[in-house]
């Protein structure tokens, strides 16, 4: 049986974990109620480009030549995975999640024989895959320095996946996150961002005859770029509010973890310190019946 | 009678204007051209410039977008921008400054995006005129 003494110390230690993940977790909510906040303020943004490429794709439908970024990618032989994590742990299973959806994917793509390729954004996702598939690796977002992600760090990261698309380094490319579907639930989820194909909505105005301006192949070579880097943005806040949201169950669940061990170290501490005294007062009591 | 038709100006971050308006003025990629009830669906891109647009009796409204695109439908009007600043607010240091990033950019990239960025350049410095 360990001594009063280090029981003392650790109850002591495990409260002040207590207080450290209570703190975590407090921070994790504030900043998930931002995280919301900013991917609601955005939604429209993204839900109108979405009715335009897609406005746009029924017009464009009838018309032959292909544009560059279209297609279904049917039959591509080389695909990137954008693996999208977050740049700090202890958000349980967040990162991990992930990884582990990608992972799949990689498994699935590499026994059809296709070529695969990795880009991470968030430092996790890179320790967690690098151990497995460094060599596939072609290139890694920093998120560290940003504090809140602005639509500049999407559009930078979606030319350098567009820049990359056009040299032909890939055909395909996939990019994997955490959906955020409550404050207590995230969906790992992927979605395709190239080539962009079409058919996942059939727009209500498809009956409507647009005017370009300039013609069609140039707006398709203009609103698809930002498009991209608007779903990037999304994706991007869809995962900073899910990363809070799962830090903040974490936290709560170890809160309330370190509150059990404390109750339980507590009647240890008061056990021993009662049979310490009962001790004590046998001898006492045996030794004036001696005299 | 005034006809008046339905205007979202959103940015990437937010909503900067919803309301109904009596005319626009796009600065288009090919010219500029007026928006009035009634037009034509279309979708086109915007270079950077002015968007101006009247509500009714009271001044124009002026936003400097910076690059975009718009679309019009059924007398409704979606103007999707990169940035929007209202006309008041906007400092010629920022479309300086923009320039000079365009420049940046200039010098490092290959020929074939350098038509495109020399030509965004242009447009930025008339937008300096007329700011």
């Amino acid at each position: 049986m360990p001594s009063l003494k280090d029981l003392k110390i650790r109850i002591d230690s495990v409260k002040s974990t207590r207080k450290i993940t209570k703190a975590m977790q407090m921070v994790a909510a504030a900043k998930l109620r931002k995280a919301q906040e900013s991917a609601e303020r955005g939604r429209p943004y993204a839900e109108k480009m979405r009715d335009i490429v897609s406005n746009l794709a029924s017009s464009v439908k009838n018309i032959a030549g292909d544009n560059k970024f279209l297609g279904d990618g049917s039959d591509c032989k080389k695909f990137l995975l954008i693996v999208a994590t977050a740049e700090r742990g202890l958000c349980g299973g967040f990162n991990s999640s992930i990884v582990k959806l990608a992972k799949s994917r990689i498994a699935e793509l590499t026994s059809q024989n296709k070529e695969v390729k990795i880009l991470t954004i968030g430092k996790k996702g890179r320790e967690q895959l690098n151990r497995e598939f460094e060599r596939l690796f072609i290139g890694h977002v920093d998120l560290s320095n940003e504090k809140n992600i602005t639509i500049d760090t999407a559009r930078k990261i979606s030319m350098d996946i567009i820049s990359r698309f056009e040299d032909g380094e890939y055909e395909v490319a996939e990019i994997f996150y955490n959906k955020f579907a409550s404050v207590i639930s995230q969906i790992p989820s992927s979605y395709k961002l190239l080539p962009v194909s079409f058919n996942e909505k059939e727009s209500d105005a498809s009956n409507v005859s647009f005017n370009f301006e300039p013609d069609e192949d140039e707006i398709l070579n203009e609103i698809i770029p930002k498009s991209i880097a608007t779903s990037i943005f999304s994706v991007l806040q869809e995962n900073a509010a899910s990363e809070q949201g799962s830090r903040m169950a974490a936290m709560d669940n170890a809160t309330r973890n370190a509150g059990e061990m404390i109750d339980k170290l507590t009647i240890d501490f008061n056990r021993s310190r009662q049979a310490a005294i009962t001790n004590e007062l046998i001898e006492i009591i045996s030794g004036a019946e001696a005299l | 009678m005034t006809n008046k038709f339905e205007l979202s100006v959103i940015s990437a971050e937010s909503k900067v204007f919803e309301g109904k308006v009596e005319s626009i003025l796009v600065p288009g990629m090919v010219g500029d051209f007026l928006v009035l009830p009634n037009h034509a669906p279309c979708i086109s891109s915007i270079r950077p410039g002015f968007l101006e647009f009247s509500e009714g009796t009271s001044d124009k409204q002026r936003y400097f977008v910076s690059g975009g695109i718009i679309e019009v439908i059924n007398n409704s009007v979606s103007v999707l921008v990169d940035s929007a600043v209202a006309g008041d607010k906007i400092v010629k240091d920022d479309i300086t400054n923009l320039i000079s990033e365009v420049n940046d950019r200039l010098s490092a990239v290959d020929t074939i995006n350098k038509d495109d960025l020399g030509l965004r350049k242009n447009d930025l410095e008339e937008a300096l005129k007329q700011a």
